[in-house]
């Protein structure tokens, strides 16, 4: 117990100067000491161009980098970034707050990256978010909201026999029907319909979907996005989250990212995945290229 | 994360219980599901084994189909009609992707049970003059009725698991509990929706089992 509190003092000194030397060089590291960057990603297309995003500008300044992406969901995940297996990983504030916080009330962008900072365990850094967000939103088709006028989930008050479709969990959701009614006064019916929810909501099994808010079909199919004026649902910024002590200029680097990834960004670089099916990598290349984060 | 005192008070809960997604509701639509999936495995793969067992025409189909079911991913199937047909007919390809997995066994019982027959027994059946007709339905299917149980019996089992996969196309069954409650982290609500399902795969299996032995004596 006591030798093992030595190593770790002498490995977090180790580290300290480690982190010292590298605030102050802005440089690529060129130290062959430089330890191997593991960067994961969830079981999610998008997540996945933006994990490469972090993993080729890391390269690009010379840091070896693994990749373990396709990790699945967060209860796959986490414990695998508490235990240091994984160095980095792409989250979103909103969702990311929920899970460490189930009861959390803070729906705006800039409460929820404060309130995730102190939901985090030890151990885990939230970098600064990026205004690339991707997040829950109730979405019509054109049809429907030019015969209900809808702009707004507000205006979902005056129609009555909604249906409601998403995933099973929406059912629970803060936002789901309970917040639609207590926050809207909007009563729905809620339908589960899983992977298949952007079909129903244009097929007109259901009146409204819960999309995210990146999906490309939102554009493709003109579904209509509808405001949420009264903050129902919790903002959901794409944020890296890194394990343990990462150096200064790696949080450099990828804060640049984070800082040129705007929303429409997202959502281009989803749409050429699902349109051109091109490979999370040559996305995240060409995208870094066109913001001149490598060369 | 999850101790048996949770799923003790999951279960006590009314709440659980009532409504569309409610735990009655979502028995009953699993089974519901299953038998329909069955049923339409049953008129398929019924004449079809009776009459491959009683010509001895077409044995190739009863492994051949055997084997592409297992090498067919139900999920992909299920996704694969769902994309093809469109997603208001989402019940129509879920009970087709079940009956896919469930006429293999139900053929292979059927046919098995057929051909299994001794002899004797359907030759001195031809030779008392009975048309092809009257040997099928009066020698030939009540002798192959156990075989066709131990059948379904099978198909039984792999369609009442395989219908927790019916959430994902946005339809309902006992996978609802697990799909939710997975997502929302309530393992209890997981493990007592698995919990109904191990019970209606016993009981359900149980019961074809005694039938099954009622009639084996047949022969």
């Amino acid at each position: 117990m006591k030798l093992s509190r030595i190593t770790a003092l002498a490995v977090s000194i180790t580290a300290l100067v480690g982190l010292a030397g590298c605030a102050t060089s802005e440089a690529p590291p060129t130290d062959p000491s430089i330890e191997t960057i593991v960067i994961g990603s969830q079981a999610y297309y998008s997540n996945e161009i933006i994990a490469e995003t972090y993993a080729q500008i890391l390269e690009d300044s010379g840091y070896p980098v693994e990749r373990k992406f396709s990790l699945g969901q967060r209860d796959v995940y986490i414990p695998a970034l508490e235990a240091g297996e994984i160095d980095l990983i792409p989250e979103y504030t909103g969702n990311l707050l929920q899970f460490f916080d189930p009861a959390a009330t803070e729906t705006a962008a800039d409460e929820v990256y404060t309130a995730l900072g102190l939901a985090l365990p030890e151990g885990l850094t939230a970098f600064t978010m990026s205004s690339a967000t991707d997040q829950d939103s109730y979405n019509v088709t054109k049809e429907f909201a030019d015969a209900n006028s809808l702009v707004s989930i507000e205006d979902l008050a005056k129609v009555t026999g909604l249906t409601l479709g998403g995933a099973p969990e929406l059912a629970e959701r803060p936002y789901g029907p309970s917040g639609l009614l207590s926050v809207y006064g909007v009563t729905v019916e809620f339908q589960a319909t899983g992977e298949t929810t952007v079909d129903s909501l244009v097929a007109g099994i259901v009146d409204m979907a819960n999309v995210y808010s990146a999906d490309p079909r939102i554009e493709q199919l003109g579904l209509v996005t509808l405001s949420d004026p009264r903050g129902l649902f919790l903002a959901s910024n794409v944020v890296p989250v890194a394990s343990g002590v990462v150096s200064d200029y790696v949080a450099y680097l990828i804060d640049k990212v984070s800082a040129a990834m705007t929303a429409e960004d997202l959502v281009a670089m989803n749409v050429r995945s699902v349109d051109e099916k091109l490979s999370a990598s040559v996305i995240a290349r060409e995208w870094l290229l066109s913001k001149g984060l490598v060369k | 994360m999850f101790s048996i005192s949770d799923l003790a008070a999951w279960f006590a809960d009314p709440v659980n219980w009532d409504g569309r997604y409610g735990l009655w509701f979502l028995l009953l639509e699993h089974v519901a599901i299953t038998l329909a999936a069955l049923l339409i495995a049953t008129i398929v793969a019924l004449p079809l084994g009776l009459a491959i067992g009683h010509t001895g025409r077409g044995e190739f189909l009863v492994i051949g189909l055997g084997s592409i079911s297992r090498a067919v991913p139900t999920m992909g199937l299920l996704f694969a009609l769902v994309l093809l047909w469109g997603v208001q007919l989402r019940d129509v390809s879920l009970l087709v992707a079940l009956a896919a997995i469930a006429i293999p066994p139900l053929l292979a019982g059927t046919f098995a049970g057929v051909t299994t027959i001794p002899w004797g027994i359907r030759d001195s059946a031809k030779a008392q003059g009975m048309t092809g007709f009257q040997r099928v339905r009066y020698v030939e299917f009540p002798l192959a009725t156990s075989s066709m149980i131990g059948g379904m019996r099978i198909a039984f089992i792999q369609v009442v698991s395989t219908v927790v996969l019916a959430p994902l196309v946005g339809l309902g069954g006992l996978g609802f509990g697990i799909v939710q409650g997975l997502a929302l982290r309530n393992y209890s609500q997981v493990v007592a929706s698995s919990l109904v399902i191990i019970v209606i795969t016993i009981v359900g299996s149980q019961l074809l089992g005694w039938l099954q032995r009622r009639t084996d004596d047949r022969l």
